[in-house]
C-alpha cells in the first residue's frame, strides 16, 4: 500500500512515502531554531510556506503522482498545536481530494515502531529520547496493544536539556550535536545524578552545569553533562531490561543520533547478552517516513478514521495510542 | 556461589572463617566512566548498609550487617523462603504491614517493598534489599511502599496488609490518603507492572 506520511509536530515539516514498509521517499524542511528556540506561531508559518513544496518533492523523489497514493497518515500529537495544525490540514486536504483513507498517528509510537521495524526487533525495551520526550517503554497487550511507559523524565527531555545548555554556552545550534562535538577530550567534573527507580530528572543537572559556566572550561562541562545524563538513561534502561526479562534494547528519537549514547547503550546490552538496535542518523530525527510506516500498518489493519473525526491532540500520550 | 543478580549488584553466598555469609557486591559498570561509577557505587553501598543498621536499631528484622567494604556488604545469612515463593496468608500480611509501619515511623522508606524482598522463616519475617531505600518522612514516598505491595498481592491479602499498617503507623491515615491521590494520577494507571 502506497502511503504518504506528514509530520509537523515541532520544527520539522517532513513528508515520507512508504510501500509495504519500504521507504520510497523522505523529504523535509526544518525551521532553524537559531538562538531563540521555537516560537510556535512562527514555526507554523514556516510549515505553511513549505508544505506544498515538500509534498511535491517527496512525490517526485519516489517517482509517483498524486493518483498513486492509496493512504495518508499525519501526526495527531503530541506536539505544538499551531505546528500540528499545518500537517493535519495538509493531510485532510489530500485525503479529501484523493478520496483515500486517513490515519492519525502518535508521534512517539512512530519513532519507536519505525526503529523497531527497520532494525528487525520483536519486543524490545525502547529508550525514546528527543527534545521533548525521554521515556523507557515496552509493548503491552492489555487492555489493548500499546507501549507502556516503564520510566520517564520527571521534568524536561534530555534533548531539551542539552540544547538549553548549548544555548547558555552560546554554541552554534546544530541540532543537538553541538554538545557532543564540544565534549571530545573533556575531563569529568562532578555532576548531580538523579534517578529514582526507572524515572529520572534533568533540570538539576542543567542548573548545576550552567552555574559552573565561567569557572570550568566549556569542553569539560559538555563532557560531564553528557556522561551524567547518559549514565542515568543507561542505568534506568538496564533496570527495565532486567525487570521485564527482555533481550532487546532499541534507542530512538532525535538524541539517538548521538554516538556516545549508542556506545553506552551497546555496553548495557552486551553486559546482559541482549541485542542492541538503532537506525541510521537522519531517520531518528523527526521525519514523515516514520509516520507513513505506522499509518500503513494502521490502514492495513483496517483502522482508518473518517475525515470529519480527525483532529489534533497536543498532549497525546504515547501509552494511550493503540499500536497495530 | 552466586545466588542472585539484580540490576546493580550480585549476591554471593560465601563461607568466611566457617561462617556462612551473604555478600552483596556492586560490580563495576562498563557503560559508566569510572569517575561516575566508583563514587556512586561507594556512596550507594554505604547508604544501604547505613539504612540497614538504622532499621535494625529501630527493632526491624533485617539481616545483620557484619562488615562493609568499598563496594560490598557482608551480612548474616537468613534462613527460610521468600514470601513470593510460599502460600501467602493473613498472618504474614498483617506482620509485614506492622513491620512497614515501624520502618516508616523510624524514618525509613524501603523503595521496593514487595513479597520478593521479604523472607519468611517460621513466624519470623525479615526485610531484605535496602538498595532503593532512603531516609524520608514524606507521605508520598511512604505511599509508594504501599502501592508496590498493592500491585504484588491479591486484593484480599492487601486489605489485611493495609489494615495492619494503618493501625500500627503513627500517621497511617495520611499515608492512605496520599496513596489514593498517587493512584489517581494518570501516569501511574498505565504503569502497573504485572
Amino acid at each position: 500500500m502506497r502511503v504518504i506520511g506528514i509530520e509537523s509536530s515541532a520544527h520539522t515539516f517532513g513528508v515520507g512515502i512508504v510501500d509495504d514498509g519500504k521507504i520510497l521517499a523522505k523529504e523535509k524542511e526544518m525551521f532553524h531554531i537559531g538562538t531563540t528556540g521555537m516560537i510556535p506561531a512562527e514555526v507554523a508559518e514556516f510549515h505553511t510556506d513549505n508544505a506544498a513544496e515538500v509534498i511535491n518533492r517527496a512525490l517526485k523523489s519516489a517517482n509517483l503522482n498524486y493518483s498513486d497514493i492509496e493512504g495518508i497518515g499525519y501526526t495527531r500529537g503530541p506536539g505544538l498545536g499551531p505546528c500540528l495544525q499545518v500537517g493535519y490540514l495538509s493531510a485532510k486536504t489530500l485525503a479529501k481530494k484523493l478520496k483515500v483513507p486517513i490515519a492519525p498517528v502518535n508521534h512517539g509510537v512512530a519513532h519507536i515502531e519505525s526503529t523497531r521495524l527497520i532494525s528487525g526487533m520483536k519486543d524490545p525495551i525502547a529508550l525514546y529520547v528527543s527534545g521533548g520526550n525521554s521515556q523507557i517503554l515496552k509493548m503491552d497487550n492489555k487492555p489493548f496493544k500499546h507501549y507502556r511507559v516503564l520510566g520517564e523524565t520527571f521534568d524536561i527531555g534530555v534533548g531539551n536539556m542539552l540544547d538549553s545548555f548549548a544555548r547558555e554556552l552560546k554554541l552554534t545550534p546544530s541540532w543537538g550535536s553541538s554538545i557532543e562535538k564540544k565534549a571530545s577530550g573533556g575531563k569529568y567534573v562532578e555532576m548531580p545524578y538523579s534517578v529514582k527507580g526507572m524515572d529520572f530528572s534533568f533540570t538539576g543537572l542543567l542548573t548545576k552545569a550552567v552555574s559552573m559556566i565561567p569557572d570550568v572550561p566549556a569542553k569539560d562541562l559538555c563532557f560531564s553533562i553528557q556522561e551524567a545524563a547518559f549514565s542515568m538513561l543507561a542505568e534506568t534502561t538496564e533496570r527495565a531490561l532486567l525487570l521485564t526479562n527482555s533481550d532487546e534494547i532499541c534507542v530512538c528519537g532525535g538524541v539517538a543520533q548521538n554516538s556516545r549514547l549508542k556506545q553506552i547503550l551497546n555496553l548495557v546490552a552486551k553486559e546482559h547478552g541482549a541485542r542492541f538496535g538503532f537506525i541510521e542518523g537522519a531517520l531518528n530525527a523527526d521525519n514523515g517516513a516514520m509516520i507513513a510506516m505506522v499509518a500503513e500498518r494502521m490502514l492495513l489493519a483496517g483502522h482508518s478514521t473518517s475525515i470529519d473525526k480527525c483532529d489534533i491532540e497536543q498532549r497525546f500520550r504515547v501509552d494511550s495510542a493503540e499500536v497495530f | 556461589m552466586v545466588i542472585g543478580e539484580g540490576a546493580e549488584a550480585q549476591i554471593y553466598l560465601e563461607n568466611i572463617l566457617g561462617l556462612e555469609m551473604v555478600v552483596k557486591v556492586r560490580q563495576r559498570k562498563e557503560y559508566r566512566i569510572p569517575e561516575i561509577d566508583e563514587p556512586m557505587r561507594r556512596r550507594r553501598t554505604r547508604k544501604e548498609a547505613g539504612l540497614m543498621i538504622v532499621a535494625s536499631k529501630a527493632g526491624i528484622n533485617v539481616p545483620h550487617v557484619i562488615a562493609v567494604g568499598k563496594f560490598s556488604i557482608y551480612m548474616e545469612k537468613i534462613g527460610g523462603k521468600l514470601l513470593k515463593d510460599i502460600q501467602n496468608s493473613k498472618t504474614y500480611m498483617e506482620k509485614v504491614g506492622k513491620e512497614l509501619a515501624r520502618m516508616h515511623d523510624s524514618g525509613i522508606v524501603h523503595g521496593d517493598y514487595t513479597p520478593a524482598n521479604i523472607m519468611i522463616s517460621g513466624n519470623e519475617t525479615t526485610i531484605i534489599d535496602f538498595g532503593l531505600a532512603d531516609m524520608s518522612l514524606d507521605p508520598e514516598q511512604k505511599a509508594v511502599d504501599l502501592l508496590l505491595m498493592k500491585r504484588s498481592v491479591t486484593r484480599g491479602m492487601y486489605a489485611h496488609f493495609e489494615h495492619a499498617y494503618v493501625n500500627a503507623s503513627r500517621n497511617g491515615t495520611a499515608v492512605k490518603k496520599q496513596l489514593a491521590e498517587t493512584e489517581r494520577r494518570g501516569r501511574y494507571q498505565s504503569r502497573t507492572l504485572s
